[in-house]
């Protein structure tokens, strides 16, 4: 479904990314984890395109994302994307949000989308909320509707970028639901994520990054069993010490 | 001790009303084509394209750098002269008004697309990423995600902007065009009444300029408050 | 276009007869820097005193600042230079009145400039100074209290320090407004700069050079006003805060 080959970006001679790989195959929940500054929210950003990326190449679905023919909005359409601070827009409603890039983007009609955004909206649990303006609802059910957005496009994988990083504790965990839900029902999902616990229970791998390289890329039990790098082990047991 | 006597203001009403009218439609549309041009310009300044961004850099900062009766006095007295030439006008056509409005149109439109530049910069850049990653091309996610939130932001300093204007439109007495101030000046001078006329005009720009900046601040709470 | 272009013009003797109209550019020049720094000056000490009058709690004293800054802020500058040389004379008591007016008339023309493109300023650097003093965290007024200061002492060591590192930005456009604005006088008859390019367009019947020589003199005003604020800012940046390195 996603196949990364020695993708490598630098700002000028700052060097973000060094000769990255993976894949990711259809149904497969990946967790992308590493310390701030490691590179991973922007690997996540390059198979979108968002970021543009100087050498390697990466296929989504048969599409090439580096190559200029591409048509990326096109791309994006089919990739859902939910962001570290939800980014919902502030001057639409809820419904409106959630129907926006279906009608401008897919070409659905007006009813047809807010049909289709209504029902998400009840799965993640908002239903009464639909009226409402991003600014009036919690940063916990902001993040559930970006989830909501992004799946009325109906995408073939979605990305995730520390969807949680942003949340009070106690608002953590009804996303992570959300989520946990989704890659039951067989999504193809990328998380950048610090929760651990969720690595555990939802991912079939776990990609560990540091400056700007995959220095692990293993399936989960592995990688939480004996983690083979220094700065894994390191990163660890810093992050499941509290 | 100076005597006031205010009893020529009442019969020169219909001239004063006839040059508020004037001050009026020079105003609107400088505000109109203020808004526009200086959305082309501020979104050319924020374009990766260079030459579009140092075009529109170069318009903005020369406007910003004069003053506007200089520009006045440059659409008064050399452009008419240029712009008869080059479309074969007759000589002697009143090109006043038209030539004034150009004039201020053009200024003001940099320093609308200055509020605008600071509107757009304004919205935080994950929007456009999440436009983009919802399958928006960069019209789209302009046209339908960032420019609603920054026109929604600027709505009072583009207000503002417009007070200033109106005050500004005074200035075409240097084209001795006859808008509400070139008007109450005639007059004044007409039936030696100078300080009343000037008074009176002070009065009536307080009035307008003080209760449209009240009706701003009211409108600025409500929406901070939604 | 059959236009004779002619540099030279400026070289040539003015019409005046001891002078050439070089001459009488820079003399436009001088007069706008000196009408709008005096003026500056005029807008900094007025406009610091009434920014801080509209922060204090004694409601009459606010009062009267608010009511200030609205004055001057809702009548067009024209207005009130025209208020300022043909009105404000014939309003003083005859004998003074009469004998301002035998006074050297460009002396009027300045003092009427001078005064008038001064309060008209000060009214806008009020307004910055106030947001300036509005914007310091709260707990800076009370942790000054908390010392023991009293509240002009507040003001004086604490507040207005940081206020004033604050404004001097929004204070650089200000500046660069003044000397803008200081054309406005042309309309009264001061020989500054804009004044000195219509005289220039009547005598050498050189519109675009005389225009475009004069222009320029605004941009290097501005530039230069621009690059002096700067360093000036740079100079006055708080380590660790805003500005600052």
């Amino acid at each position: 479904m996603i196949k990364i080959a020695n993708v490598s970006k630098h700002y000028g001679s700052f060097q973000v990314l060094t000769d990255c790989s993976t894949e990711v195959s259809k149904g497969e929940v990946i967790v992308v984890c590493g310390p701030s500054g490691s590179g991973k929210s922007t690997l996540i950003k390059c198979v979108n395109g968002l970021e543009p990326f100087q050498s390697g190449e990466i296929i989504v679905d048969g599409t090439s994302v580096g190559d200029p023919k591409t048509n990326l909005s096109k791309l994006r359409a089919r990739v859902g994307m939910v962001f570290q601070n939800f980014e919902l827009f502030p001057h639409m409603s809820i419904t409106e949000n959630l129907a926006i890039a279906q009608v401008k983007v897919l070409g659905r009609k007006q009813d047809e989308a807010i049909d289709k955004g209504l029902k998400l909206l009840d799965r993640v649990g908002l239903k009464a909320q639909a009226h409402k303006f991003p600014g009036q609802l919690s940063g916990g059910q902001q993040q559930r509707v970006a989830i909501a957005r992004a799946l009325a496009m109906d995408p073939i994988c979605m990305l995730f970028d520390e969807p949680t990083s942003a949340l009070d504790p106690e608002m953590v965990n009804e996303v992570l639901d959300v989520m946990t839900e989704l890659a039951k029902e067989g999504m193809t999902m990328m998380c950048v994520t610090h929760e651990m616990g969720f690595a555990k229970r939802v991912a079939n791998r776990v990609i560990f990054m540091d400056q700007g390289r995959i220095v692990e890329d293993d399936s989960k039990e592995e990688f939480f069993a004996n983690p083979r790098s220094e700065r894994a082990q390191q990163f660890l047991a810093k992050i499941l010490h509290h | 001790m100076y005597e006031f006597d205010w009893s020529s203001i009442p019969g020169a009403l219909p001239f004063l009303w006839d040059g508020m009218k004037v001050t009026l439609v020079i105003t609107a549309q400088a505000v109109l084509i203020g808004i526009v041009w200086g959305t082309l310009l501020a979104m050319m300044r924020l374009s990766p394209i260079k030459a579009l961004s140092w075009f529109a850099a170069g318009y903005v900062n020369l406007f910003r750098a004069v003053p506007l009766v200089m520009v006045l006095l440059w659409f008064f007295l050399i452009v008419p002269e240029f712009v008869g030439q080059l479309f074969n006008i007759p000589r002697g056509t009143d090109m006043r008004l038209s030539s004034a409005m150009a004039g201020f149109a053009l200024f003001e439109s940099a320093y609308y697309s200055e509020i605008i530049r600071a509107g757009i910069q304004s919205v935080p850049k994950g929007q456009i990423s999440a436009a983009s990653a919802l399958g928006m091309n960069y019209g789209q996610a302009m046209r339908l995600v960032v420019l609603p939130q920054a026109f929604r932001n600027m709505v009072p300093l583009l207000l503002t902007q417009g007070i200033i204007l109106f005050q500004d439109t005074s200035l075409v007495y240097v084209s001795a065009l006859a808008d509400f101030f070139g008007a109450a000046y005639k007059v004044g001078d007409r039936d030696g009444r100078l300080v009343e006329m000037l008074l009176f005009a002070g009065v009536v720009y307080f009035v307008i300029c003080f209760s449209a900046s009240q009706l701003v601040k009211r409108l600025q709470k409500k929406y901070s408050t939604a | 276009m059959n236009y004779q272009w002619n540099w030279g013009v400026f070289l040539q003797p003015s019409a005046s007869g001891d002078d050439t109209y070089l001459g009488w550019m820079f003399a436009g020049f001088k007069m706008t820097i000196g009408l709008s720094l005096s003026a500056w000056v005029i807008a900094l000490l007025l406009g610091a005193l009434v920014g801080v009058l509209r922060t204090v709690p004694n409601k009459v004293l606010a009062g009267f600042a608010t009511a200030y800054v609205e004055m001057f802020r809702n009548v067009p500058l024209l207005v009130q230079l025209f208020i300022w040389y043909f009105v404000l004379p014939e309003l003083l008591p005859t004998s003074i009145g009469d004998a301002y007016k035998q006074t050297n008339p460009v002396m009027q023309q300045f003092l009427a400039s001078m005064v008038c493109l001064g309060l008209f300023t000060s009214a806008r650097v009020a307004e910055q100074v106030r947001a300036g003093i509005n914007s310091l965290p709260r707990g800076q007024k009370n942790a000054g209290l908390a010392l023991g200061l009293t509240l002009p002492q507040t003001y004086r060591f604490v507040m207005l320090p940081m206020a004033f590192r604050l404004v001097v930005p929004p204070l650089t456009s200000e500046f660069l407004n003044i000397f803008k604005n200081s054309a406005v006088c042309s309309t009264i008859g001061l020989l500054e700069l804009a004044a000195q390019g219509r005289q220039l367009v009547d005598y050498t019947a050189q519109p675009f050079e005389s225009f475009i020589a004069v222009t320029l003199s605004y941009i290097i005003i501005n530039v230069t006003v621009m690059t002096l604020m700067h360093k000036f800012e740079r100079r006055i940046s708080v380590p660790g805060y805003i500005g600052g390195k």
